[in-house]
């Protein structure tokens, strides 16, 4: 087993909720966590900084602006194992959604859009600027899927991270379809390891994990329009919310 | 064995007898939007059991074969194997399922004993029910219509003015003690025949061929990749048609470590051919190799496995028309008669 790794926390363009979503173990189980890990820099929780060599280093928020790239490639030289974490990091998640459009900065920021400190370029994960060793998808995170990507990294085994659709998870608990009850869905595309905790609540999956390695886009669009009666404009855009830079048509 | 009957208004309390001496699971509604669909679960209350039901999100394999299981739970050094056996009456299981089971039974068996299904599955008592319902996407009236359900302890069929028991084994036999039983008359047990019978008729869809034919010709369109990548170019990956099958069986074994990371279980989980790992191997050295990476291929397989691959150890396909596969797939591509009908006679 890896002797209590040097763990660090690190944001870019993202909410920090994630970081948040660490902190929400519940008294005994981070105090438990701590015993194994040793935190060395964690913004949200703690006020202390590392420039020391890390073994973990856990990368919140999307890329977004060339003036982070130094910063980026500095955590990876001094970082034994990256982990892109959240949906921003991972894919720029919703971050992303400005990227097809060219109006947003006067939408968003109106008469401060030309100030220079708003300018940021296209929203894209953080593996478009270094070498990203494991992803934990999600918006949020599942904080108990970290709790085992960081629980085998410890004992040394491959991090168990599906890349099957959450339609898996919905069927091993008995979930009623969402499809079945005249609502649309994006299950058949979405990645799966939240447990799917939205569909059983009567609500559709909206794919916050982001898209499997080869979503069947062109069959969801299809699907949407077909079982779920949206038009098909809508159904060509649906999917957007958390995947704008693993769809076909990413700008 | 001898056929029984019991009065309808004593059924109640039949099954309120049962429930409190022992763990009985039965199918049950779930709702959303007014929309309901059953599934197998612990019966609290007689009142819940739905033996109206047409079909049930997953089958009662579950109860022998949960979709995630602990096989050795670890402690440090210590180790302690899972093999959980718990006595339930499985209760109302339509026969398609218990054919299911009875390919379940032998695969979980053949070279291997694999306790962790077979110690669940000796401890259980399964009671099959007539079909009151057909499902919308059901064709098993069609499909291995030459092979009979084994494995069930006894029959119940629902006639008018009550129920018609016929105990199959003693566990079957033993139930009878918790109700009002007489012995049925030759009619109620010709009714509880004609109940059986009548519903096969009802089947909405139908496999045409027989088991061997279609064997033969699922078989031989192996080579025709245009065919499959054109019958797959809706599928999602999305293994809903195997997590939904009741002969399915195929596992992950993963490892996982509590917070204190000393304790632990090692857990086997469902698997499904359709998704897109499935089939990926390690080639050592962190090199990976998936031997069906294409989705046509992974469709394909799932055709070849029920129709055709296992035929020979099982007496039939390894499919029992219960239907659940078309209805869960949203694409609706997987319907076992919609893609065997249509694939040419060898």
């Amino acid at each position: 087993m890896m002797a209590k790794p040097k763990v660090a926390f690190f944001d870019f363009t993202c909410c920090e909720g994630c970081q948040i979503e660490f902190t929400n173990y519940g008294d005994a189980a981070f105090l438990e966590l701590l015993k194994h890990v040793d935190v060395v820099e964690f913004r949200e929780a703690m006020s202390e900084k590392t420039k020391d060599p890390i073994d973990i280093a856990f990368i919140e928020g999307s890329f977004s602006r060339e003036a982070d790239r130094p910063r980026l490639e500095d955590i990876r030289k001094r970082a034994k194992i990256v982990i892109a974490y959240g949906q921003c990091a991972t894919t720029g998640g919703v971050n992303a959604l400005k990227n097809h459009t060219k109006d947003y900065k006067q939408f968003v920021y109106q008469k401060d859009a030309a100030m220079p400190h708003l300018d940021s370029q296209k929203a894209v994960g953080v593996d478009q600027a270094i070498k990203v060793d494991y992803y934990a998808w999600g918006c949020p995170v599942n904080k108990y899927e970290v709790l085992q990507i960081v629980s085998h990294l410890l004992h040394g085994k491959e991090p168990v991270i599906p890349n099957y659709p959450v339609c898996v998870e919905c069927k091993r608990r008995e979930t009623i379809c969402r499809y079945d009850v005249g609502d649309y869905c994006l299950g058949q595309t979405a990645r799966a390891g939240c447990g799917a905790p939205c569909p059983a609540d009567g609500i559709p999956c909206e794919a916050c994990r982001g898209f499997v390695d080869q979503p069947n886009q062109d069959a969801l669009v299809k699907v949407l329009s077909k079982r779920a009666g949206m038009p098909w404009g809508w159904a060509e855009g649906k999917s957007r919310m958390f995947t704008a830079n693993q769809r076909g048509d990413a700008a | 064995m001898s056929s029984h009957f019991i009065k309808e208004s004593d059924f109640a309390a039949f099954l309120a007898g049962l429930i409190k001496e022992k763990k009985v699971v039965g199918p049950v509604a779930k709702t959303s939007r007014q929309q309901e669909k059953f599934v197998f679960a612990q019966l609290e209350r007689g009142e819940d059991l739905r033996l109206d039901y047409d079909v049930t999100i997953l089958p009662p394999k579950k109860e022998f074969f949960p979709t995630q299981q602990d096989l050795v739970r670890f402690d440090g050094p210590r180790r302690e194997g899972c093999v959980t056996p718990e006595e339930k009456v499985l209760f109302g299981v339509h026969f398609y399922d218990v054919k299911a089971l009875d390919m379940t039974d032998l695969l979980f068996q053949e070279r291997n004993d694999d306790r962790n299904y077979t110690a669940r599955r000796e401890a259980a008592t399964v009671v099959i029910s007539n079909i009151q319902k057909v499902s919308p996407r059901a064709f098993w009236s069609s499909i291995g219509a030459e092979i009979q359900p084994q494995g069930h302890d006894a029959w119940l069929s629902r006639i008018a003015g009550g129920y018609v028991l016929e105990p199959r084994t003693p566990k079957g036999a033993a139930l009878l003690r918790f109700g009002k039983f007489a012995t049925a008359t030759p009619a109620q047990i010709a009714a509880a025949r004609q109940a059986n019978d009548a519903v096969a008729a009802q089947c909405p869809e139908r496999l045409q061929g027989t088991s061997e034919s279609n064997a033969r010709k699922v078989r031989a369109a192996f080579g025709q990749e245009e065919l499959w990548t054109k019958l797959a170019e809706d599928c999602f990956s999305c293994g809903s048609c195997n997590t939904v099958c009741p002969t399915c069986y195929c596992f992950d074994v993963q490892d996982w470590w509590n917070v204190d990371q000393k304790s632990g279980a090692r857990t086997r989980y469902w698997d499904s051919c359709l998704t897109e790992d499935f089939a990926k191997i390690s080639l050592g050295a962190g090199a990976t190799e998936n031997f069906r990476e294409s989705r046509g291929e992974r469709f394909r397989h799932r055709f070849m496995r029920k129709a055709a691959y296992l035929n020979e150890k099982l007496g039939g396909p390894a499919c029992v028309g219960c239907g659940r596969c078309s209805a869960a797939c949203t694409a609706d591509i997987a319907d076992p008669t919609a893609v065997i009908n249509n694939i040419p006679e060898a």
